[in-house]
């Protein structure tokens, strides 16, 4: 199977290349598999999802998602890989001011689906993550679980290829953190969608087969 | 409420601008023919030794416009009633040549010393006088109101720009979220910044029709009853249907300068 992620000798760091978070790292991802990357607080377990989506650009080496080498991907590139890819914040990243059926649907608006296949989805979507009867409410009157199973669902809203999870459940309680758990292994094994998440601790009930990667001293290392 | 409240926070402010561009554009108007009138009520005096042609004067300062020589028998007849005949004629012949010197336009004093130098220097002109001391005054008078306006409007501007950066400071805040989010999504920046754009043309065609109603207000109902000559003589000068072209402009200029700066200061995803 083809690499989705692939990434060479890359070094990310702060301040202009003077405060190295990741140095040398060299993995490769492939379609459809399941990622887990954990590490102690402050790692760079952040820093390297960030760069997965051209938030952080390598200083040295090299990064490539989707076939796009992100050192030098044009920004109109960069903004069509995003289309493809599902993120997924830690606080949850929700637009305040739109209502929980509209942020879910955010993806399929940039893409410029018409407002009826909007509908359809968003109602599709919220039923999947058990929030229909909350979708003309705010991100704000929502529960952090909640909020979070919405930005699951926006995530999720256009199939994408990649899914990037960073600390999804990081502040929720067992019932939000299992729906999203199975939300993201159903995406997985249903649309061999590839799935990254960044976490501290791995679920204790996890049913698929993934790989897992630990960042130490900046160093990205696979754990077998 | 907040709704009203934060269009109100821009509209003002560019009201205040767009106010401030039509006062300085009726000024404008209106000052210009006032400034025909003091122009076509000013002539200066030359006194020649032979006679000069309008050619000739212009050859010496170009803001010479016209002159019309005075006729010395008139000027004789006054000052010598009861004189003989052979005296008049006598007067007549040693008399010089006087002349009603006109200007193009409506000058400085600085200005108005430097044509009766340039006049003087010909040698068949024995003097200028340019009635320098009431042109002064109401050069001067003139200048004052003139520059009044200016800073008055200038002030007004520099505030107005200073609550509508103040406003964008706001915009930057209330919109950052969610064009960040769009971005993360990889919304291209018309259609992250899309929304802001709309709310604030929206606000530049409401302050563009509040200032055209308040000027058609002076026009049509103040001016008319407001009983001042100047205002009534000039009505038509108080308000264009061309001027609300201009103020849209200024407006939606404005707006776009100050859109685009929110939406690249609000670029890349701050954590």
């Amino acid at each position: 199977m083809s690499n989705v992620i692939s990434a060479s000798h890359l070094t990310l760091a702060y301040e202009h290349g003077e405060n190295e978070i990741i140095k040398d790292a060299t993995f490769n991802i492939k379609k459809g598999e399941f990622v887990f990357i954990t590490g102690p607080s402050g790692s760079g377990k952040s820093t390297l999802l960030k760069s997965l989506y051209g938030q952080i650009k390598a200083n040295e080496g090299s990064l490539v998602v989707g076939g796009l080498d992100l050192a030098t991907a044009k920004q109109k590139k960069l903004q069509e890989l995003r289309t493809h890819m599902g993120i997924i914040f830690q606080d949850y990243k929700l637009v305040n001011e739109w209502t929980v059926a509209k942020n879910v649907v955010l993806p399929l608006m940039i893409a410029g689906y018409s407002v009826d296949v909007q509908n359809t989805q968003a109602s599709r979507l919220l039923k999947h993550v058990k929030l229909e009867k909350h979708a003309d409410k705010f991100p704000l009157e929502l529960s952090g679980g909640e909020q979070q199973r919405v930005g699951v669902a926006r995530a999720l809203a256009k199939n994408p290829v990649v899914i990037l999870a960073d600390e999804p459940t990081g502040n929720l309680d067992d019932y939000s953190s299992n729906v999203i758990w199975d939300l993201m292994e159903n995406a997985c094994q249903q649309l061999e969608t590839t799935v990254l998440v960044v976490t501290h601790k791995i679920p204790s009930v996890f049913s698929l087969p993934y790989r897992h990667f630990i960042i130490e001293n900046k160093g990205v290392y696979e754990v077998h | 409420m907040k709704f009203i409240k934060n269009h109100l926070m821009f509209i003002l402010p560019l009201m205040a601008i767009l106010l401030g561009v039509e006062f300085y554009l009726v000024f404008d108007r209106t000052t210009d023919s006032y400034e025909q009138g003091l122009k076509d009520g000013y002539s200066m005096l030359v006194v020649t030794q032979k006679p000069v042609s309008l050619e000739k004067l212009q050859s010496l300062n170009k803001h010479v416009s016209s002159s019309v020589k005075i006729k010395r028998e008139t000027i004789v007849k006054e000052i010598a009633k009861g004189v003989s005949e052979s005296s008049t004629q006598e007067i007549l012949t040693s008399l010089p040549h006087f002349y009603t010197v006109r200007l193009d336009a409506y000058i400085a004093t600085s200005e108005l010393d430097e044509i009766k130098e340039n006049l003087e220097s010909d040698t068949a002109i024995k003097s200028v006088e340019t009635f320098g001391s009431s042109y002064s005054s109401s050069y001067r008078l003139f200048s004052f109101i003139k520059l009044s306006l200016k800073i008055f409007i200038g002030f007004m501007g520099l505030v107005s720009l200073l609550l509508i950066i103040k406003q964008m400071e706001i915009w930057r805040f209330t919109h950052l979220q969610r064009m960040q989010v769009m971005e993360i999504f990889g919304a291209p920046l018309m259609l992250r910044s899309g929304i802001l754009f709309r709310v604030a043309i929206i606000d530049a065609l409401l302050a563009t029709l509040f200032t055209s109603i308040f000027f058609v207000y002076i026009k049509f109902v103040w001016a008319t009853h407001s009983g001042i000559d100047i205002m009534r003589q000039n009505q038509d000068e108080l308000f264009r249907i061309s001027d609300i072209m201009m103020l849209l402009l200024v407006a939606l200029v404005i707006v776009i300068i100050a859109v685009t700066t929110v939406v690249w200061t609000s670029k890349g995803v701050e954590e």
